[in-house]
């Protein structure tokens, strides 16, 4: 494809209308084009301007009522008891903040958000393209869903240079889901590598647990490997594509579990 | 929780900036400003009620578990919350083919000419909303046809080149005639620089 190819794919691109062909080779040439880049930040502003032309309807205050209610439900302080007056005045909110995955709404949370991803991970699949791509991500889905009802499993939130994710993990099944969502895109022949790290071993040490390439910074990751409940986990980038045998650069992204109050 | 007051005066930025910081009231202040608009965009695409409540619902929701996921360096807080308002509507439909079948072509397939006489709203809305058709206007029919067919039918352009009875690179060129046009109707003179929504300058 030459340039002017390219360029012309922008608007579809933006418009969330590209084949997913089209919409890979996009995506891996507008990594190193500045001038691709700038105009689908252009094209991005006259989508979100092209919603006006809707005909307005007035939502219906049930809306509002039950958006304040999610909200409030999440942003009900918990646990502040456990902090104590011992903790350092500054820890408290970040304390606060990272536990509260292992809550029962934090756990919902993480099911809306699996339901959220799902969808951005199908946005990426045409009509026609129900085939291997699909059955993968119906299975990670399966394997989440299995997950989040499972009361011995864990919530691990991952953070990095490559932004968040959230692993489900289950000791005693020996099986995980990393769900991601902003993962910068990769260069060709590369892959992203998920890691299991057994307590106090360091990252020689990592447990290979599967590779993927995110798709708009998506994935889904269906993962089997020896799960202890204070293993952490670590995704890097790695050469495609099967991935290393351990790590070869520094995690992208990495967690472990936090202590259950 | 400061006042609703307090909330209007700040920019959309800001708001979003309290939201990260668990703000609710940052959050209504945010819903307040773009819900509408959100809410008549995912009507338009998913057509069912209670579909495009739970687009607007999973929007907001997911900007208050994730405020920090927005980039300012890469474009409006608008336009963040109505690109993922679109994204969500398009995928419910591409899912539920059935609401396709719904409606009759000629719904999903344009731009729709009027706003129905008598809708209450907001001066500031109707205003970007008359600006738009008014750049849609200037479109050629074919180009129009392609745009709308995307945005509002959720179709892929493969898709749309199966409709309309063109080849896949016919709606291509169409596609990206049709945006550089309506980018170049669209630009404001002089206030490339402001960051924000007009509605964030109450």
């Amino acid at each position: 494809m030459t340039h002017t190819d390219f360029e012309q794919l922008a608007a579809g691109y933006v418009l969330g209308a590209l084949e997913p062909d089209d919409e890979n080779a996009f995506q891996r040439h507008l990594e190193g084009c500045t001038v691709c880049e700038a105009s689908v930040r252009e094209l991005e502003a006259v989508v979100g301007k092209l919603a006006y032309s809707a005909t307005p309807v007035e939502p219906p205050p049930s809306l509002r009522a039950a958006i304040q209610r999610e909200v409030a439900a999440a942003a009900r302080p918990r646990g502040v008891r456990a902090t104590g007056p011992a903790a350092g005045a500054g820890d408290v909110p970040r304390i606060h903040r990272r536990r509260w995955t292992t809550t029962l709404v934090g756990r919902l949370a993480v099911a809306a958000s699996i339901v959220a991803l799902l969808a951005m991970g199908f946005w990426n699949l045409s009509l026609q393209d129900q085939n291997d791509r699909y059955q993968q991500r119906i299975a990670a889905f399966e394997q989440a869903s299995r997950l989040l009802n499972d009361p011995a499993a864990q919530t691990v939130r991952l953070e990095g240079s490559a932004g968040r994710a959230t692993a489900l993990v289950s000791s005693p099944q020996d099986k995980g889901v990393l769900i991601t969502e902003d993962l910068p895109a990769l260069r060709p022949g590369r892959v992203y590598e998920v890691w299991g790290i057994p307590k106090g071993e360091s990252l020689n040490e990592a447990v290979p647990a599967g590779v993927f390439r995110p798709s708009r910074g998506v994935a889904l990751v269906r993962f089997e490997l020896p799960v202890t409940p204070t293993m952490s986990f670590g995704v890097t980038e790695e050469p495609g594509p099967a991935g290393s045998r351990t790590p070869t650069s520094n995690p992208v992204l990495a967690g472990a579990p936090t202590t259950r109050a | 929780m400061r006042g609703a007051r307090a909330y209007r005066a700040l920019q959309d930025g800001q708001l979003v900036a309290l939201v990260a910081e668990r703000d609710a009231g940052a959050l209504e202040a945010l819903y307040d400003r773009y819900g509408k608009v959100a809410y008549s965009l995912a009507r338009r695409i998913v057509v069912d009620e209670t579909l495009a409540q739970d687009v607007v619902q999973e929007v907001f929701l997911s900007i208050w578990r994730d405020a920090g996921r927005f980039d300012a360096a890469r474009g409006t807080v608008s336009t963040y919350l109505l690109a993922m308002t679109h994204h969500r509507a398009v995928d419910v439909v591409r899912r539920e083919e059935n609401l396709r079948r719904r409606r009759t072509t000629d719904e999903a397939l344009e731009f729709e000419p009027d706003p129905k006489p008598g809708v209450e709203d907001d001066v500031e809305a109707a205003e970007r909303r008359d600006q738009v058709r008014a750049a849609l206007a200037q479109l050629p029919q074919a180009q129009r046809e392609a745009l709308a067919l995307a945005y509002f039918g959720g179709y892929t352009q493969r898709e749309v080149a199966s409709l309309v009875g063109v080849p896949l690179g016919t709606v291509k060129t169409r596609m990206a005639a049709g945006m550089r046009k309506l980018k170049d109707a669209l630009r404001e003179p002089g206030r490339e620089d402001e960051a924000e929504h007009p509605w964030s300058r109450r």
